[in-house]
Protein backbone atom coordinates (compact mmCIF):
# COMPACT_ATOMS: atom_id res chain seq x y z
CA UNK A 1 0.00 0.00 0.00
CA UNK A 2 1.05 3.54 -1.13
CA UNK A 3 1.60 5.75 1.99
CA UNK A 4 3.24 9.21 2.01
CA UNK A 5 5.93 7.88 4.64
CA UNK A 6 9.62 7.76 3.12
CA UNK A 7 10.69 4.34 3.02
CA UNK A 8 12.85 1.47 1.59
CA UNK A 9 12.50 -1.70 1.47
CA UNK A 10 13.98 -2.44 4.64
CA UNK A 11 11.62 -0.19 6.18
CA UNK A 12 14.56 2.37 7.18
CA UNK A 13 14.81 5.47 5.31
CA UNK A 14 17.36 5.56 2.51
CA UNK A 15 20.33 7.96 3.19
CA UNK A 16 19.22 9.56 -0.36
CA UNK A 17 14.98 9.97 0.69
CA UNK A 18 13.70 13.38 0.78
CA UNK A 19 12.72 13.81 4.65
CA UNK A 20 9.09 14.50 4.74
CA UNK A 21 8.16 18.20 5.02
CA UNK A 22 5.73 18.27 8.03
CA UNK A 23 3.11 21.14 6.83
CA UNK A 24 -0.13 22.13 8.70
CA UNK A 25 -1.65 20.01 7.32
CA UNK A 26 -1.87 16.54 8.77
CA UNK A 27 -0.34 13.33 7.59
CA UNK A 28 -2.84 10.72 7.32
CA UNK A 29 -2.16 6.87 7.11
CA UNK A 30 -4.60 4.57 6.88
CA UNK A 31 -7.23 6.56 8.85
CA UNK A 32 -4.79 7.58 11.56
CA UNK A 33 -2.72 11.00 11.82
CA UNK A 34 1.21 10.70 12.25
CA UNK A 35 2.48 12.83 15.08
CA UNK A 36 6.24 12.95 13.63
CA UNK A 37 8.93 10.86 11.96
CA UNK A 38 11.60 9.35 14.61
CA UNK A 39 15.20 9.13 13.04
CA UNK A 40 16.12 5.64 13.84
CA UNK A 41 15.33 1.85 13.11
CA UNK A 42 12.07 0.58 13.42
CA UNK A 43 11.39 -0.86 16.72
CA UNK A 44 10.95 -4.38 15.67
CA UNK A 45 14.02 -4.50 14.52
CA UNK A 46 15.79 -4.45 10.88
CA UNK A 47 14.60 -7.04 8.15
CA UNK A 48 17.36 -9.45 7.88
CA UNK A 49 18.36 -11.85 5.34
CA UNK A 50 18.23 -15.05 6.91
CA UNK A 51 21.95 -16.95 6.85
CA UNK A 52 23.25 -20.11 7.21
CA UNK A 53 24.42 -19.66 10.63
CA UNK A 54 21.30 -18.13 12.37
CA UNK A 55 18.57 -20.33 14.16
CA UNK A 56 15.28 -21.55 12.79
CA UNK A 57 12.71 -22.87 14.80
CA UNK A 58 12.91 -26.50 14.97
CA UNK A 59 8.92 -27.10 14.13
CA UNK A 60 8.30 -27.00 11.42
CA UNK A 61 11.75 -26.88 9.71
CA UNK A 62 13.14 -29.71 11.36
CA UNK A 63 10.64 -32.01 11.79
CA UNK A 64 9.00 -32.00 8.57
CA UNK A 65 12.57 -33.36 7.48
CA UNK A 66 12.77 -35.99 10.05
CA UNK A 67 9.47 -37.07 9.32
CA UNK A 68 9.95 -37.61 5.53
CA UNK A 69 13.37 -39.57 7.08
CA UNK A 70 11.34 -41.72 8.90
CA UNK A 71 8.42 -42.47 6.09
CA UNK A 72 11.23 -43.17 3.68
CA UNK A 73 12.99 -45.45 6.19
CA UNK A 74 9.82 -47.51 6.76
CA UNK A 75 8.94 -47.38 3.63
CA UNK A 76 11.97 -49.17 2.53
CA UNK A 77 11.93 -51.96 5.10
CA UNK A 78 8.35 -52.71 4.50
CA UNK A 79 9.03 -53.05 1.04
CA UNK A 80 12.29 -55.05 1.31
CA UNK A 81 9.99 -57.21 3.63
CA UNK A 82 6.91 -57.59 1.05
CA UNK A 83 9.53 -59.31 -1.33
CA UNK A 84 12.43 -60.60 0.73
CA UNK A 85 11.97 -63.28 3.59
CA UNK A 86 14.18 -63.85 6.04
CA UNK A 87 15.88 -66.93 5.88
CA UNK A 88 15.52 -70.06 7.85
CA UNK A 89 17.55 -72.80 7.82
CA UNK A 90 16.89 -76.97 9.35
CA UNK A 91 16.83 -76.91 12.73
CA UNK A 92 20.03 -75.96 14.74
CA UNK A 93 22.11 -79.27 15.07
CA UNK A 94 25.43 -79.39 17.19
CA UNK A 95 26.44 -82.77 15.54
CA UNK A 96 26.44 -81.37 11.84
CA UNK A 97 29.16 -78.41 11.23
CA UNK A 98 28.29 -76.41 8.05
CA UNK A 99 31.14 -75.90 6.16
CA UNK A 100 31.93 -72.66 5.91
CA UNK A 101 30.85 -71.59 9.50
CA UNK A 102 30.05 -68.09 9.22
CA UNK A 103 29.79 -65.49 11.73
CA UNK A 104 26.99 -62.37 11.22
CA UNK A 105 28.45 -59.87 8.67
CA UNK A 106 29.55 -57.68 10.91
CA UNK A 107 31.48 -59.90 12.11
CA UNK A 108 33.01 -61.38 8.97
CA UNK A 109 36.18 -58.95 8.81
CA UNK A 110 36.95 -60.12 12.31
CA UNK A 111 36.53 -63.51 11.04
CA UNK A 112 38.57 -62.75 8.31
CA UNK A 113 41.24 -61.63 10.39
CA UNK A 114 41.22 -64.51 12.64
CA UNK A 115 41.71 -66.65 9.30
CA UNK A 116 45.37 -64.82 8.50
CA UNK A 117 46.56 -64.11 12.27
CA UNK A 118 47.22 -65.55 15.16
CA UNK A 119 44.04 -65.41 17.48
CA UNK A 120 45.35 -63.07 20.71
CA UNK A 121 46.22 -60.07 17.63
CA UNK A 122 42.96 -60.39 15.76
CA UNK A 123 40.66 -61.57 18.36
CA UNK A 124 41.97 -59.56 21.00
CA UNK A 125 44.32 -56.56 20.05
CA UNK A 126 42.78 -55.67 16.71
CA UNK A 127 39.18 -55.21 17.96
CA UNK A 128 40.67 -53.79 21.53
CA UNK A 129 42.43 -51.04 19.57
CA UNK A 130 39.46 -50.38 17.47
CA UNK A 131 37.38 -49.73 19.80
CA UNK A 132 39.84 -47.40 22.16
CA UNK A 133 40.46 -45.88 18.88
CA UNK A 134 36.97 -44.71 17.86
CA UNK A 135 36.44 -43.56 22.11
CA UNK A 136 39.78 -42.06 21.75
CA UNK A 137 39.61 -40.19 19.07
CA UNK A 138 37.68 -36.48 19.92
CA UNK A 139 40.60 -36.71 22.64
CA UNK A 140 43.51 -37.41 19.79
CA UNK A 141 42.12 -35.31 17.11
CA UNK A 142 42.45 -31.57 18.86
CA UNK A 143 42.93 -29.97 15.99
CA UNK A 144 40.53 -27.13 16.03
CA UNK A 145 39.17 -27.45 12.19
CA UNK A 146 36.05 -28.87 11.00
CA UNK A 147 36.25 -28.81 7.14
CA UNK A 148 37.88 -31.98 5.69
CA UNK A 149 40.54 -29.97 3.82
CA UNK A 150 41.95 -28.77 7.06
CA UNK A 151 41.95 -32.04 8.46
CA UNK A 152 44.41 -34.39 6.19
CA UNK A 153 45.58 -36.19 8.70
CA UNK A 154 42.66 -37.49 10.59
CA UNK A 155 40.72 -38.07 7.58
CA UNK A 156 43.16 -40.14 5.72
CA UNK A 157 43.84 -42.23 8.39
CA UNK A 158 39.98 -42.89 9.35
CA UNK A 159 38.78 -43.51 5.85
CA UNK A 160 42.21 -46.04 5.36
CA UNK A 161 41.20 -48.25 8.34
CA UNK A 162 37.10 -47.70 7.26
CA UNK A 163 38.13 -48.64 3.87
CA UNK A 164 40.52 -51.87 4.71
CA UNK A 165 37.22 -52.54 7.33
CA UNK A 166 34.89 -52.98 4.09
CA UNK A 167 37.25 -55.01 2.12
CA UNK A 168 37.92 -56.86 4.94
CA UNK A 169 33.94 -57.54 5.83
CA UNK A 170 33.40 -58.10 1.70
CA UNK A 171 35.90 -60.68 1.69
CA UNK A 172 34.82 -62.96 4.99
CA UNK A 173 31.05 -62.30 3.70
CA UNK A 174 31.18 -62.77 0.22
CA UNK A 175 34.54 -64.54 -1.08
CA UNK A 176 35.11 -67.44 1.65
CA UNK A 177 33.70 -70.58 0.72
CA UNK A 178 34.25 -74.39 2.57
CA UNK A 179 37.16 -74.53 4.50
CA UNK A 180 37.40 -70.56 4.51
CA UNK A 181 38.88 -71.06 1.30
CA UNK A 182 38.44 -67.99 -1.71
CA UNK A 183 35.48 -68.54 -4.27
CA UNK A 184 33.98 -65.74 -6.45
CA UNK A 185 30.46 -64.89 -5.40
CA UNK A 186 28.87 -65.08 -8.90
CA UNK A 187 30.47 -68.54 -8.89
CA UNK A 188 29.51 -70.08 -5.59
CA UNK A 189 27.47 -67.77 -3.09
CA UNK A 190 28.35 -68.31 0.88
CA UNK A 191 26.89 -65.35 1.95
CA UNK A 192 24.14 -65.60 4.72
CA UNK A 193 22.26 -62.80 6.07
CA UNK B 1 -3.56 -0.60 5.82
CA UNK B 2 -1.72 -4.20 6.78
CA UNK B 3 1.15 -3.82 9.46
CA UNK B 4 4.45 -4.85 8.41
CA UNK B 5 5.01 -8.38 10.75
CA UNK B 6 8.73 -8.26 11.67
CA UNK B 7 9.38 -12.16 11.80
CA UNK B 8 5.59 -13.59 12.72
CA UNK B 9 4.31 -16.15 11.31
CA UNK B 10 2.98 -14.00 8.29
CA UNK B 11 -0.40 -15.12 8.21
CA UNK B 12 -2.12 -12.40 10.54
CA UNK B 13 -5.08 -11.42 8.70
CA UNK B 14 -5.24 -14.91 7.07
CA UNK B 15 -8.82 -16.73 6.87
CA UNK B 16 -8.89 -19.73 9.75
CA UNK B 17 -7.53 -22.99 8.29
CA UNK B 18 -9.66 -26.15 9.39
CA UNK B 19 -6.91 -27.09 11.90
CA UNK B 20 -7.59 -23.75 13.74
CA UNK B 21 -11.27 -24.11 12.74
CA UNK B 22 -11.31 -27.81 14.45
CA UNK B 23 -9.03 -26.55 17.38
CA UNK B 24 -11.70 -23.90 18.38
CA UNK B 25 -14.48 -27.11 18.33
CA UNK B 26 -15.20 -29.23 21.91
CA UNK B 27 -13.28 -31.46 21.14
CA UNK B 28 -10.57 -29.48 19.29
CA UNK B 29 -10.18 -27.25 22.86
CA UNK B 30 -10.47 -30.54 25.13
CA UNK B 31 -7.15 -31.79 23.23
CA UNK B 32 -4.92 -28.56 22.43
CA UNK B 33 -4.47 -26.77 25.25
CA UNK B 34 -3.61 -23.12 25.39
CA UNK B 35 -3.78 -20.54 22.32
CA UNK B 36 -2.73 -20.57 19.17
CA UNK B 37 0.88 -19.63 19.41
CA UNK B 38 2.01 -16.81 16.94
CA UNK B 39 5.38 -15.22 17.79
CA UNK B 40 8.45 -16.44 17.92
CA UNK B 41 8.81 -16.21 21.75
CA UNK B 42 5.40 -17.91 22.09
CA UNK B 43 6.12 -20.84 20.44
CA UNK B 44 9.11 -21.82 21.73
CA UNK B 45 7.19 -21.93 24.86
CA UNK B 46 4.50 -23.95 23.89
CA UNK B 47 7.75 -25.93 21.66
CA UNK B 48 9.24 -26.30 25.56
CA UNK B 49 6.01 -27.65 27.28
CA UNK B 50 4.93 -30.14 24.93
CA UNK B 51 5.85 -33.49 26.35
CA UNK B 52 6.70 -34.87 22.23
CA UNK B 53 9.32 -32.08 21.01
CA UNK B 54 11.18 -31.26 24.06
CA UNK B 55 12.99 -34.38 23.21
CA UNK B 56 14.02 -31.64 20.26
CA UNK B 57 15.84 -28.24 20.96
CA UNK B 58 13.33 -25.34 20.11
CA UNK B 59 16.29 -23.69 17.27
CA UNK B 60 18.55 -25.35 15.32
CA UNK B 61 21.52 -23.60 13.11
CA UNK B 62 20.00 -23.37 10.07
CA UNK B 63 23.13 -25.35 8.44
CA UNK B 64 22.27 -28.52 10.72
CA UNK B 65 19.14 -29.39 9.47
CA UNK B 66 19.50 -30.11 5.80
CA UNK B 67 19.85 -33.40 4.58
CA UNK B 68 23.71 -32.75 3.53
CA UNK B 69 24.31 -31.80 6.62
CA UNK B 70 23.82 -35.11 8.39
CA UNK B 71 22.26 -37.73 5.93
CA UNK B 72 19.71 -37.90 9.07
CA UNK B 73 21.24 -41.52 9.74
CA UNK B 74 21.05 -40.61 13.34
CA UNK B 75 17.02 -40.06 13.23
CA UNK B 76 16.75 -43.14 10.36
CA UNK B 77 18.60 -45.54 13.25
CA UNK B 78 15.97 -44.28 16.01
CA UNK B 79 12.86 -45.21 13.53
CA UNK B 80 14.69 -48.71 12.83
CA UNK B 81 15.00 -48.86 16.63
CA UNK B 82 11.28 -47.94 16.83
CA UNK B 83 10.08 -50.63 13.53
CA UNK B 84 12.11 -53.14 16.07
CA UNK B 85 10.50 -52.70 19.23
CA UNK B 86 7.55 -52.78 17.48
CA UNK B 87 7.79 -55.70 15.17
CA UNK B 88 9.64 -57.35 18.10
CA UNK B 89 7.11 -57.07 21.07
CA UNK B 90 4.87 -58.92 18.47
CA UNK B 91 7.21 -61.72 17.39
CA UNK B 92 7.32 -62.60 21.42
CA UNK B 93 3.65 -63.56 21.67
CA UNK B 94 4.70 -66.53 19.83
CA UNK B 95 8.26 -67.36 20.90
CA UNK B 96 9.50 -69.90 23.97
CA UNK B 97 12.94 -69.58 23.98
CA UNK B 98 13.75 -73.27 24.36
CA UNK B 99 15.75 -75.45 22.33
CA UNK B 100 12.68 -77.54 22.09
CA UNK B 101 9.98 -75.64 20.97
CA UNK B 102 11.98 -72.32 19.52
CA UNK B 103 12.28 -73.76 15.66
CA UNK B 104 8.70 -74.97 15.34
CA UNK B 105 7.53 -71.32 16.90
CA UNK B 106 9.16 -69.49 14.12
CA UNK B 107 7.70 -72.27 11.52
CA UNK B 108 4.30 -71.07 13.14
CA UNK B 109 5.14 -67.81 12.91
CA UNK B 110 5.89 -67.68 9.43
CA UNK B 111 2.79 -69.92 8.29
CA UNK B 112 0.43 -70.03 11.09
CA UNK B 113 0.43 -66.47 12.73
CA UNK B 114 -1.49 -63.66 10.95
CA UNK B 115 1.35 -61.24 9.16
CA UNK B 116 3.97 -63.36 11.16
CA UNK B 117 6.42 -63.92 7.95
CA UNK B 118 5.85 -60.17 7.22
CA UNK B 119 6.92 -59.03 10.90
CA UNK B 120 9.57 -61.45 11.25
CA UNK B 121 11.21 -59.93 7.69
CA UNK B 122 10.77 -56.62 9.39
CA UNK B 123 12.38 -57.38 12.46
CA UNK B 124 15.37 -58.97 10.53
CA UNK B 125 15.66 -56.62 7.91
CA UNK B 126 15.42 -53.67 10.32
CA UNK B 127 17.83 -55.08 12.42
CA UNK B 128 20.70 -55.41 9.40
CA UNK B 129 19.64 -51.97 8.38
CA UNK B 130 20.23 -50.40 11.92
CA UNK B 131 23.88 -51.95 12.09
CA UNK B 132 24.40 -50.48 8.83
CA UNK B 133 22.88 -47.08 9.87
CA UNK B 134 24.41 -46.62 13.07
CA UNK B 135 27.83 -47.16 11.60
CA UNK B 136 26.93 -44.77 8.32
CA UNK B 137 26.18 -42.37 11.18
CA UNK B 138 29.14 -42.71 12.90
CA UNK B 139 31.43 -41.91 9.59
CA UNK B 140 29.26 -39.18 8.86
CA UNK B 141 29.63 -37.39 12.19
CA UNK B 142 33.55 -37.90 11.70
CA UNK B 143 33.47 -36.61 8.02
CA UNK B 144 31.33 -33.55 9.51
CA UNK B 145 33.75 -33.00 12.09
CA UNK B 146 30.93 -33.44 14.40
CA UNK B 147 32.94 -34.69 17.41
CA UNK B 148 34.74 -31.80 17.83
CA UNK B 149 34.39 -29.29 21.28
CA UNK B 150 32.35 -29.36 22.66
CA UNK B 151 30.18 -33.05 21.44
CA UNK B 152 33.38 -35.40 22.42
CA UNK B 153 31.56 -37.20 25.12
CA UNK B 154 28.62 -37.96 23.27
CA UNK B 155 31.18 -39.44 20.48
CA UNK B 156 32.14 -42.06 23.31
CA UNK B 157 28.20 -42.28 23.99
CA UNK B 158 27.86 -43.41 20.05
CA UNK B 159 30.53 -45.32 20.45
CA UNK B 160 28.64 -47.32 23.49
CA UNK B 161 25.31 -47.17 20.97
CA UNK B 162 27.48 -48.89 18.28
CA UNK B 163 28.40 -51.66 20.84
CA UNK B 164 25.09 -52.32 21.94
CA UNK B 165 23.63 -52.00 18.58
CA UNK B 166 26.20 -55.13 17.52
CA UNK B 167 25.49 -57.20 20.82
CA UNK B 168 21.51 -56.56 20.29
CA UNK B 169 21.84 -58.21 16.85
CA UNK B 170 24.40 -60.92 17.89
CA UNK B 171 21.81 -62.22 20.48
CA UNK B 172 19.02 -61.92 18.39
CA UNK B 173 20.78 -63.84 15.72
CA UNK B 174 20.60 -67.44 17.81
CA UNK B 175 17.19 -67.02 18.77
CA UNK B 176 15.45 -68.83 15.67
CA UNK B 177 17.86 -71.99 16.70
CA UNK B 178 18.10 -73.08 13.06
CA UNK B 179 21.79 -73.85 11.59
CA UNK B 180 22.73 -70.35 10.98
CA UNK B 181 21.86 -69.07 14.15
CA UNK B 182 24.12 -71.85 15.79
CA UNK B 183 26.85 -71.91 14.00
CA UNK B 184 27.12 -68.11 13.62
CA UNK B 185 27.05 -67.76 17.37
CA UNK B 186 29.05 -70.55 17.60
CA UNK B 187 31.97 -68.71 16.04
CA UNK B 188 31.27 -65.41 17.41
CA UNK B 189 31.34 -66.95 20.91
CA UNK B 190 34.70 -68.45 20.15
CA UNK B 191 36.39 -65.10 19.20
CA UNK B 192 36.04 -64.55 23.48
CA UNK B 193 38.37 -67.52 23.82
CA UNK B 194 41.22 -65.45 22.51
CA UNK B 195 41.06 -63.24 25.52
CA UNK B 196 43.96 -63.89 28.19
CA UNK B 197 43.29 -64.81 31.43
CA UNK B 198 39.71 -63.66 31.56
CA UNK B 199 38.24 -65.43 28.09
CA UNK B 200 37.04 -68.98 28.84
CA UNK B 201 35.15 -67.67 31.62
CA UNK B 202 33.38 -64.99 29.84
CA UNK B 203 32.42 -66.89 27.48
CA UNK B 204 30.99 -69.72 29.55
CA UNK B 205 29.38 -67.10 31.22
CA UNK B 206 27.70 -66.00 28.15
CA UNK B 207 27.15 -69.30 26.87
CA UNK B 208 26.32 -71.26 30.46
CA UNK B 209 28.13 -73.84 29.44
CA UNK B 210 30.99 -74.92 27.42
CA UNK B 211 29.21 -74.99 23.89
CA UNK B 212 26.03 -73.14 22.93
CA UNK B 213 23.17 -74.87 24.36
CA UNK B 214 19.84 -74.40 26.13
CA UNK B 215 21.32 -72.36 28.51
CA UNK B 216 22.92 -69.89 25.93
CA UNK B 217 19.31 -69.75 24.43
CA UNK B 218 17.68 -68.31 27.42
CA UNK B 219 20.46 -66.13 28.26
CA UNK B 220 20.62 -64.78 24.53
CA UNK B 221 16.73 -64.32 24.65
CA UNK B 222 16.72 -62.09 28.28
CA UNK B 223 19.49 -60.05 26.93
CA UNK B 224 17.75 -59.42 23.63
CA UNK B 225 14.78 -58.47 24.85
CA UNK B 226 15.26 -57.31 28.31
CA UNK B 227 18.52 -55.87 29.22
CA UNK B 228 20.15 -54.90 26.20
CA UNK B 229 17.21 -52.74 25.08
CA UNK B 230 17.00 -51.31 28.46
CA UNK B 231 20.77 -49.92 28.25
CA UNK B 232 20.24 -48.94 24.56
CA UNK B 233 17.29 -46.73 25.49
CA UNK B 234 18.99 -45.52 28.32
CA UNK B 235 21.98 -44.61 26.55
CA UNK B 236 20.13 -42.99 23.84
CA UNK B 237 18.48 -41.16 26.17
CA UNK B 238 21.34 -39.88 27.49
CA UNK B 239 22.51 -39.32 23.87
CA UNK B 240 20.18 -37.21 22.51
CA UNK B 241 19.49 -35.65 25.46
CA UNK B 242 23.47 -33.75 24.76
CA UNK B 243 22.72 -33.75 21.05
CA UNK B 244 19.52 -31.40 22.18
CA UNK B 245 21.86 -29.74 24.56
CA UNK B 246 24.24 -29.15 22.23
CA UNK B 247 22.23 -27.72 19.80
CA UNK B 248 22.60 -24.49 21.62
CA UNK B 249 26.59 -23.73 21.70
CA UNK B 250 28.72 -23.44 18.65
CA UNK B 251 31.21 -25.43 18.04
CA UNK B 252 34.60 -23.96 18.57
CA UNK B 253 36.29 -24.24 15.49
CA UNK B 254 38.05 -21.52 13.06
CA UNK B 255 36.58 -22.89 10.23
CA UNK B 256 33.08 -23.56 10.83
CA UNK B 257 31.38 -20.79 9.28
CA UNK B 258 34.17 -21.15 5.45
CA UNK B 259 32.26 -23.04 2.72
Amino acid sequence: MKTDLPSSPNGQPGPDEVPVELSSRPTVVGGKRVLGVVPGKPIAGERKVIDRDDTVMVWPHLLVRHAVAAMVTLLTVMVISVFVDAPLREVANPQNTPNPEKAPWYFAALQELLARFHPLVAGVLVPGAIMMGLVALPYIDRSNFVKPRHRKVAITTFTTFMVIWIILTLIGFMFRGPNWGWVWPWEEWHGEL
Amino acid sequence: MKVMDHGTTGRGDAPPSAIEKARQTTVGKSIFRGPRRVTPRDRAAGHWASFLLHLYPVKMRRREIHFRYSWYLGVISTVLLGSLVASGVYLMFFYVPSPAQAYTNIQTIQTEVAFGQYVRNVHRWSAHLMVLAVAAHMARVFYRGAYKPPREFNWVIGVVLLLLTLLMSFTGYLLPWDQLAYWAVTVGTEMADYVPLIGEQVKEMLLGGPVVGETTLLRFYVLHVAVLPLALVGVLTIHLWRWRKDAMFDQQAEDIDED
